[in-house]
Parts: structure tokens; C-alpha cells; sequence
């Protein structure tokens, strides 16, 4: 097996990094070890929420305050803008509007009733809480709870009252998730007879919150046909995993790949690589029923932190970068890995692949250890992409410093794919 | 402050004071216990679930080994619920001396425990996961036991006879009248006063804690707290309980428990019992030694660490005044009267002793204070079967049954556990509104996933409960204003961190990788912020192991009692003193 460049990960980093260099003209591969953090995250587009504990406003202007070695100092500002204006137009394409603003924060609001900060928002959880809110619940669905949704939105000052609507009969076993019921969302039938329910448990109010399943396979419209339909603004809001507003992403991430003639696998995990003194030479993976190595000119590690299993934390306090074995700094003991109150930063959070400027992993001395291997997203080292919400914001800026080191910047869809 | 009347106080929600508490029941004798948090938050939370055969004590000490095996078809009998029937082995290693195994067997046979040797090939047919190389192994009647269950089926059982329980409520001292009691004096945790008990008896059943108990008291009882450190395995590993044949030490049993397994276990004495830190040097070392029996627990998961308190009792060093003592039951465990020991008429204490043997606890000391007050009942303890028995014993696959029955995948708020919605909205219904108390009595965010999907769901059953109430109470504003109306956040916030308590020497690997995640979620996704305390600087400038939560503790409490030392209030000292229970460990050293 070939190919010019093997992406390791199919994170937003990963998927990120695939697409743009095919775009770009590269013949590109991605072997990942199961779904990254589109799943797993709150579908939002988190660029800088924090910064030393302390929520930020300005997420462009409060990149100066962060370290020398953050992956938003090595990849600059440029990049950062270049990858979330890639992103918005790639999204857009695919039917996923975004809004927001990456000069601005602005707030998501939560299961909880909470408003996490973030940047970009798909559109259906972009509408702005205002006046009187409508939380509402839909019967069955336990992963969404109007009630503690609406104390958590008073707990923040607004005005929120919570009900529950039946849904319309509807095909599922005896209990169903969210995926299960965002699929449901995806028939317009099934929207026109919920439709009156919710206008009318939302009588009286501005604004209506709503758990984030509003349709999987078709984009935002199903979301705006039963806002038109329920007549007031709908806001998602952010659930647990896995992240239905991320399974729209996914499938768009997919689809681009397909249309770029990407081959792409999960359930496939790279478990080394060989070298040939500073180059790697091919990427080793553990397929379903023997080793596959794939020889290719170029390596992209998109793996993750420990999060993401790109890093293994030892029992000793030592850490282990799972697939080219790069060095990581460890820990004392792993005792150290963590912080002793769970909702602070934990050290290991951070953990990652010291890069240099064109995201090589680098020595001690700051030169490239290998030639054509590079890291993006969350490997990184000296960022925590859940205490500082910058997840999404560090994969695009990292993937867009990628193309134009890899010499593939093309901004947009140039129909220059090739097999 | 509010008053009330009663013949009996019972200090400590263990099980100890619970077993004392539905023995006075079940003779007729009007009671009141009062538990300064949550039943079972002691050292009855804080162990390793073994139900004893006796074969950990048949070389040493016959008659702990005889009261074991008598007990355990006891409660096999009356609480055969809380009680998963495992069996037990105890497997000789090649590095192990053969002349312990000729005595284990000697000495389980002369304390009518059964006993049966197996080859290495039939011990190993039976746990596939033992060592390659094992000399020999033989076969005891260990089980399972959930402490809590017990508890709540003791406590069910004593309030259907009239008993009362107060939790939380710390007792705060005594009301003196002569060489008598007259009151005990406890603080409502939740309402902020005082409740004086007016009573003819007390019952000093606080376990670790007793000495704290008796000091309030005026009268002296040393206690010396042993620490035992236990591992939690995310699954089971073993069929039955498995025990190295050697003389007690660390990591030398297995014990599975509802879905994990747990690695018992330490023994150092400390000065307070209260101190349950952990460090990783015993985790590490808790694994590998049990690894020498079941390898494959050195690349297991480990979900998290806790310690626990035994309640060790020194009998005073001279004789004199206190040969009374001497008259206590068994070796194991110790009834004082302090009437004939201190001059204090109406007060006893129970020290000492271990799960296993509770109800015969309760019915020495029982016995002993019927004798004083005139009451001739018999005890009926071992006879009368415990609300829950004709379920029969619990099995494993028991919840995933009732799930399947009840048709209720579409409710489970816990996917490890197997909770329901509707037993969560039962709890609810019944008072309960801190997570805390729903895990102890539910097992919510008990698995492998260590809360990352249970609590924010539990959550919200709590709070739409709570909103039911206030819609009801809504044309009542004083029932209105009597609810505890509290912030479903913060109590997120609580639970999560008292889970994380357990987890600060055990994450890495797999572990590491779930820890991420969750705090993905609750910070990432949810954005949950709080005030939590700092667990990990008091143990990094303490220089000695963390706290490490297994199965108990109670947050709330700690925090009041934080604060109340900080104002030198002498009621922080009471308030600390009297987490009562007392449970498994007999006198002395010993482990398990």
C-alpha cells in the first residue's frame, strides 16, 4: 500500500489535515484508531475560551498571553484565520452554516444551562437567549432534561421555564438515543406534526431551547423548517456524547473525503513507523486480521493527546507518543499526571509533541528530529484543549500552517484531486 | 433546638449500631440512632466486602475463625440479598511455606470451617485467571456481602418496630445528671439546631470513632484507627474471592465485588480516623503482590484507591480497675460498660470486631445491657429474616434481569450500575438530594466510566423532583420554605469531585484516557465550574499518600466541619468525632 501522505487520526485535526492537502493535490491516506473528538466534543468551533482559568472575550487578541512554545505561536495568527475562514466556507459547502465571530466570543448554551465559551457555532445553536426562554424537553429522552437546563439558565440570569413535549409516534425500539432520535428529525413528517407541540409549549416566550438533535443526515434544515414551523428561534443546546451537531460534521468531513477520492479507515489504528535515518518511510498499522504497511513520502500525525490515545500516561509518570515513539515529557510520578480538584487543569491535559515551526517534532536542542513527519491538533504540546477551549481552534490553525508547509495552501474547492 | 424521649441512644450508623439498633427493636426496647453523615459512610463504606468463611484468621486466632463461619450462615440465612454466594480459595505460591497450608487446614477443620483441597488444575478450571505455577488450593465459603444493603435492610426492619434514625447529625455532648446520662445532644446538620435526646441508656457504637464518642463523654477509650488501603479493578478478574495461604499481609486477596474486583489490603495504624489518604507506593504495591495470583491484574484498569478505618480497640495495659473488660464476649470484639470500668452508670461502648460478625456484636452487648435494664427478652436476631431476604441471594446478573424484566433500558440513568430512573425517583421521593447519598444506596457512578454519563442524569432527577415539590408546595410557602432547595450544579460539582477523590493515585492508562474524557464533558461540554477543595495540596505538602475515595464520605459534612474548626468551635472536634461504626477488623493487627 502508498501513499504520498499518511494522516494518522481522524479528529478534527486529522480530517482537517486529509482534506486540505488532497485539495491541495496530495494523494492522501487516513488510518485512524476509531472516531476522534467531532464525537465526543460540543459541535462547536472552540478557539481560545480561556486563558490562565479566566474566560476571554477576544480570543485573537489574548493569544499573545499564551506561551512561546503553543501551537497558536508556532502556527501564528495567520494561520489560525486561514483555518477558520477554510472551515466556515468548507462547512457552508456542506450545508453547516456557522456564525459567530473570531474577533468575539460568545456563549453555547448547554444541557446544564450553562453558556460554555466558544467562537463558531452551527447555526442551529446560534440563536441569541433573550427575554423569556423556553426550555423544552422531549418525552423520553433522558439525555436532556428541560428542568436542570432551565434551573442552570436562571442559575445565569435569564428568564427560563421548562415542559416536556410528547413527540409524534415515531419507529424506535423501547428506548432510543440521540442519534437515534436526530434521525428521526430527519423526516419532514415527523417535524410538521411536532411542530404545533412546540409553538405551543412555548407559548408566551422570545426564544426556545432545545436539545441538539434536531435532524443528522440533512444538514441544518431540519432545524430551520421547525423553527418556521414552531414560529420563534430554536436554539440547540450542547449534550453529552456523542455530539449529534459533530455526527453532521463527520458526515460532511466524509463526504468531502469521498469526493476527493481519499481512502480513509477506522478501526485501524497506526502502531509505528519505519525510518530510514531522518525520514520515515512507511506507516505500520494493525489492521483487522494481519500488520499493513503503508509506504508513503510524507506522515501526518493527527492522534491526540492522552485524551485522544495519541499518548499513553504510564504508570511510572512516563509518557509514550504511541505511534513514531516521539519524545514526551513526563512526570515526576502519576501523581503529578493531575490536578487535585477535577474540574481544574490537569497537567496531562497539556501533555504533547514539542514541534518546531513547520510542526516537525523537535529535540531538545529545538532542531527537527524527523524530516517528513509532522504533528498537528491536539499532540501538540503546550496547550490544553479542555481548560483552554481551543480544541477545534488549534486543529485548524495547526492544519492550515500544514498545507502551506506542505506546499498545498490553496485556499477553496480546486477540482484538483487525483487518486 | 427541639427535644425528644427514648430508653436507648445508639451512637454511629455503621452496621454495627445499625445491628444494636434492630436488636433493641426486635426485643421491644424504643430506640434512636443518630449518625453524624450518611449511614454506612465509615468504615462500613470503606472495605472490601468480603463475607469471612473464617479461613483468613484459622491459623491465629480459632476463635475469631469460629464466630466468622458461624455468622456468615447467619446472615446467609437472614440476609441472604445482600450476599452474593462466591466461594472462596486460598492458593499456595510456589514462594509460600507449605507448613502454613498443613495449619490453615488444621485449623479451619478445629473451627468447623469447611474446607476442601483442590489441585492446581481444578483451582485453576475454576479460575481460569490464576497463576500459572500455584502449589495447591483450598476451597472455603467466602462470599460477598454489601454493606449497605445490610444497612438499609437493618434499618428498615428496626423503623418498622419503631425504631427512629437521625443522619446527620453529629452529636455534639451530653447532658450529665449524677453518674448518668441524661441527654445526648446532637446538631442538625441540614436545619442548623440542636436536638436534645432524652434517654435511660447509651450505646457508644462509633467504631473508629469511639474514643472521639467517649471523650465527649468523660471517659477514656483508646482506639487506634488501622488504615487498610484498598485497589478497585474496573471488572471482576475472579469468580470467587481468592486468598494467598500465608500469614495475613498486604495484597493478599481478591475480592469481586457487583461489577469490579477489589485489592485488599493494608494495615498501618494512624492517629486519626478520619485520615483515609493513599499513596501510590501502596497502590503499586496492592497490585503487584496480588498479581502473583492473578496476573493479569498488573495491565488491568484500575479505577481507583481508597482506605478505610478499622476500628482497633487497646484494652488498658493494667488490670485493675478494668478487669471488667475482660468480661467482653470474644477477643474480637469488646462490650465496656463503662458503669463498672469509669462509674458512669448508663453508658456502654462497642469496639472492635468486623462486618461479618455484627449482629453477634449486637447481641453480646444487647444481652448485656437487657440484663441491666430488666428486660428478659431473648435475642432474635439470627431467627428473624430481613425485609428482602425472599429475593434470595444476589447474583450478578440479578439488576440485569430486573433491567430486562422491567423492560427499563430506556430509564437507566447508570449504564455500569444498571440505576433506573425509577429507582433514582424513589430515592428522591424518599429525601435523598445529594448524589452522594443516591450512589451509596444506588451504586451511581460506581463503574468504569467513573460518572461521566450517570451524574449530570441523576442530576436532573433531583431537580425535576424538586420542581415537582415546588409546583405542589406552591399554594403552601411554608412547606415551600422547609425544602432544601438545593443547587443541582454545586451537587454535580460535589459528586464529581468526591469520585475524582478516589481516582488521585490511580490514573493512568486506560484510566487516564477516561479521566480526559470526563473532564471533557463536565468542563469541556457542561463548562462546570465550582469552589472544590484542593485535594491534592494538602497530600503534596503533607508528603504522604492522597485521599483516595472508594466507597464513602460525605462532602457536605466535611465542609461544615472544615469550617467550624476554623471558627474553634469545639463542636468541630464532636462533629469529626462521630462518624460511628465500627466494623470488620478483630483487635490487633491483622488485615481483613
Amino acid at each position: 500500500m502508498r501513499a504520498d501522505v499518511v494522516v494518522v487520526g481522524a479528529g478534527p485535526a486529522g480530517l482537517a489535515a486529509a482534506v486540505r492537502l488532497a485539495e491541495g493535490g496530495r494523494q492522501v491516506r487516513v488510518v485512524a484508531r476509531g472516531q476522534g473528538f467531532t464525537h465526543w466534543g460540543a459541535g462547536a468551533v472552540d478557539v481560545l475560551g480561556r486563558v490562565g482559568g479566566e474566560r476571554v472575550e477576544r480570543p485573537l487578541d489574548a493569544i499573545d498571553r499564551l506561551g512561546d512554545s503553543h501551537p497558536y505561536r508556532l502556527a501564528g495568527t495567520g494561520a489560525l484565520r486561514d483555518g477558520l475562514d477554510w472551515f466556515r466556507d468548507f462547512a457552508a459547502a456542506a450545508g453547516l452554516d456557522h456564525v459567530g465571530d473570531p474577533e468575539r466570543n460568545r456563549g453555547q448554551v448547554t444541557a446544564l444551562g450553562t453558556l460554555r465559551p466558544t467562537c463558531l457555532v452551527p447555526a442551529p445553536a446560534g440563536g441569541e437567549l433573550r427575554g423569556q426562554v423556553a426550555v423544552l424537553g422531549f418525552a423520553g429522552f433522558r439525555d436532556f432534561s428541560a428542568a436542570l437546563c432551565a434551573r442552570g439558565l436562571e442559575r445565569a440570569g435569564y428568564q427560563a421555564t421548562a415542559a416536556t413535549v410528547e413527540l409524534p409516534p415515531w419507529s424506535h425500539r423501547r428506548y432510543f438515543t440521540a442519534v437515534e432520535l436526530s434521525r428521526a428529525f430527519d423526516d419532514g413528517d415527523f417535524r410538521a406534526r411536532l411542530a404545533p407541540a412546540l409553538a405551543k409549549a412555548a407559548a408566551g416566550a422570545d426564544v426556545a431551547v432545545v436539545p441538539a438533535v434536531l435532524g443528522l443526515g440533512r444538514g441544518h434544515e431540519p432545524w430551520a423548517e421547525l423553527e418556521r414551523g414552531a414560529g420563534l428561534p430554536l436554539v440547540e443546546a450542547a449534550l453529552a456524547p456523542p455530539s449529534v451537531p459533530g455526527l453532521r460534521l463527520f458526515t460532511a468531513w466524509r463526504r468531502r473525503l469521498d469526493e476527493l477520492g481519499v481512502a480513509w479507515q477506522l478501526g485501524f489504528p497506526a502502531t509505528g513507523v519505519e525510518r530510514d535515518g531522518d525520514r520515515v518511510t512507511a506507516v505500520r498499522c494493525e489492521g483487522a486480521s494481519r500488520p499493513v504497511v503503508i509506504r508513503c513520502d510524507e506522515v501526518v500525525l493527527a492522534t491526540g493527546g492522552v485524551a485522544g490515545h495519541g499518548i499513553e500516561a504510564n504508570r511510572d509518570g512516563s509518557l509514550t507518543e504511541v505511534v513514531a515513539g516521539l519524545p514526551v515529557a513526563g512526570f515526576e510520578d502519576r501523581t503529578h499526571f493531575i490536578a487535585g480538584r477535577f474540574l481544574a487543569a490537569h497537567p496531562i491535559g497539556e501533555a504533547g509533541v514539542r514541534v518546531d515551526g513547520e510542526l516537525r517534532p523537535a529535540g531538545d536542542d529545538g532542531a527537527p528530529m524527523l524530516e517528513n513527519l509532522r504533528c498537528v491538533g491536539g499532540l501538540l504540546a503546550a496547550h490544553d484543549p479542555t481548560m483552554e477551549g481551543s480544541r477545534e481552534g488549534v486543529a485548524l490553525a495547526t492544519t492550515a500552517r500544514l498545507t502551506a508547509v506542505l506546499g498545498a495552501a490553496d485556499h477553496a474547492d480546486q477540482d484538483v484531486s487525483r487518486r | 433546638m427541639t427535644s425528644l424521649d427514648t430508653k436507648v441512644v445508639v451512637i454511629g450508623g455503621g452496621v454495627t449500631g445499625v445491628a444494636v439498633l434492630r436488636d433493641l427493636a426486635l426485643r421491644g426496647i424504643d430506640a434512636v440512632l443518630v449518625e453524624r453523615s450518611d449511614l454506612g459512610t465509615g468504615t462500613s463504606g470503606r472495605w472490601h466486602g468480603l463475607l469471612h468463611s473464617g479461613g483468613r484468621y484459622a491459623v491465629r486466632d480459632e476463635e475469631s475463625a469460629r464466630e466468622c463461619i458461624e455468622e456468615n450462615l447467619v446472615l446467609r440465612r437472614i440476609a441472604p440479598h445482600t450476599i452474593e454466594d462466591l466461594g472462596g480459595l486460598f492458593v499456595l505460591l510456589p514462594q509460600d511455606d507449605p507448613a502454613y497450608a498443613e495449619q490453615f487446614v488444621v485449623g479451619c477443620k478445629a473451627a468447623g470451617i469447611p474446607v476442601e483441597e483442590l489441585t492446581p488444575g481444578e483451582a485453576r478450571k475454576r479460575e481460569p485467571l490464576l497463576a500459572e505455577r500455584i502449589e495447591a488450593a483450598y476451597a472455603v465459603p467466602d462470599g460477598g456481602i454489601d454493606s449497605w444493603a445490610l444497612i438499609r435492610s437493618m434499618v428498615a426492619d428496626a423503623s418498622s418496630r419503631g425504631a427512629r434514625v437521625l443522619t446527620r447529625h453529629p452529636v455534639v455532648g451530653f447532658e450529665r445528671d449524677g453518674d448518668r446520662l441524661a441527654a445526648v445532644r446532637v446538631r442538625d446538620l441540614a436545619g442548623g439546631e440542636d436536638v436534645v435526646i432524652g434517654c435511660e441508656w447509651v450505646v457508644n457504637a462509633a467504631g473508629a470513632w469511639a474514643g472521639q464518642v467517649g471523650a465527649l463523654a468523660g471517659v477514656p477509650i483508646e482506639m487506634i484507627p488501622g488504615k487498610g488501603v484498598m485497589v478497585v479493578m474496573a471488572s471482576r478478574y475472579v469468580r470467587g474471592v481468592v486468598n494467598a495461604c500465608r500469614k495475613p499481609a498486604d495484597g493478599d486477596i481478591v475480592v469481586p465485588q457487583h461489577e469490579v474486583a477489589i485489592l485488599g489490603t493494608t494495615s498501618v495504624q494512624v492517629e486519626d480516623p478520619d485520615d483515609v489518604t493513599v499513596d501510590p507506593a501502596e497502590v503499586d504495591r496492592m497490585i503487584d503482590m496480588c498479581a502473583q495470583m492473578v496476573p493479569s491484574l498488573a495491565r488491568g484498569r484500575v479505577l481507583r484507591a481508597f482506605a478505610g478505618s478499622r476500628p482497633l480497640y487497646k484494652p488498658p495495659q493494667q488490670a485493675g480497675e478494668d478487669t471488667q473488660d475482660t468480661r467482653a464476649v470474644s477477643r474480637t470484639f469488646t462490650v465496656l460498660d463503662h458503669a463498672e470500668r469509669d462509674g458512669l452508670a448508663n453508658l456502654f461502648s462497642i469496639v472492635g470486631g468486623k462486618l461479618t460478625t455484627c449482629r453477634q456484636m449486637a447481641e453480646k452487648l444487647v444481652d448485656r445491657l437487657g440484663e441491666r435494664m430488666g428486660v428478659t427478652v431473648p435475642c432474635t436476631t439470627a431467627e428473624v429474616p430481613l425485609p428482602g431476604a425472599d429475593h434470595g441471594v444476589h447474583t450478578l446478573a440479578g439488576p440485569l434481569a430486573t433491567v430486562e424484566r422491567e423492560g427499563a433500558y430506556g430509564t437507566l440513568i447508570c449504564e455500569c450500575e444498571l440505576v433506573t430512573a425509577g429507582q433514582v425517583r424513589q430515592a428522591v421521593a424518599d429525601g435523598v438530594v445529594e448524589l452522594e447519598d443516591l450512589r451509596r444506596r444506588l451504586r451511581l457512578g460506581y463503574g468504569p466510566c467513573q460518572a461521566a454519563f450517570c451524574a449530570w442524569r441523576a442530576a436532573a432527577a433531583v431537580c425535576e423532583r424538586q420542581l415537582d415539590t415546588q409546583v405542589r408546595a406552591a399554594a403552601s410557602p411554608a412547606a415551600q420554605g422547609g425544602s432544601h432547595d438545593a443547587d443541582p450544579l454545586a451537587g454535580l460539582a460535589r459528586f464529581v469531585q468526591e469520585r475524582w477523590r478516589g481516582q488521585l493515585t490511580t490514573v493512568w492508562g486506560d484510566q487516564a484516557r477516561q479521566a480526559l474524557l470526563n473532564h471533557a464533558i463536565y468542563r469541556g461540554i457542561f463548562d462546570l465550574a465550582a469552589d472544590q477543595p484542593d485535594e491534592a495540596a494538602a497530600w503534596r505538602t503533607g508528603g504522604i499518600g492522597r485521599q483516595g475515595d472508594g466507597q464513602a464520605e460525605d462532602s457536605r459534612s466535611e465542609g461544615l466541619e472544615r469550617e467550624a474548626s476554623e471558627r474553634d468551635d469545639p463542636a468541630a472536634e464532636v462533629g469529626r468525632g462521630l462518624i460511628g461504626d465500627p466494623d470488620r477488623t478483630s483487635a490487633g493487627t491483622e488485615p481483613g
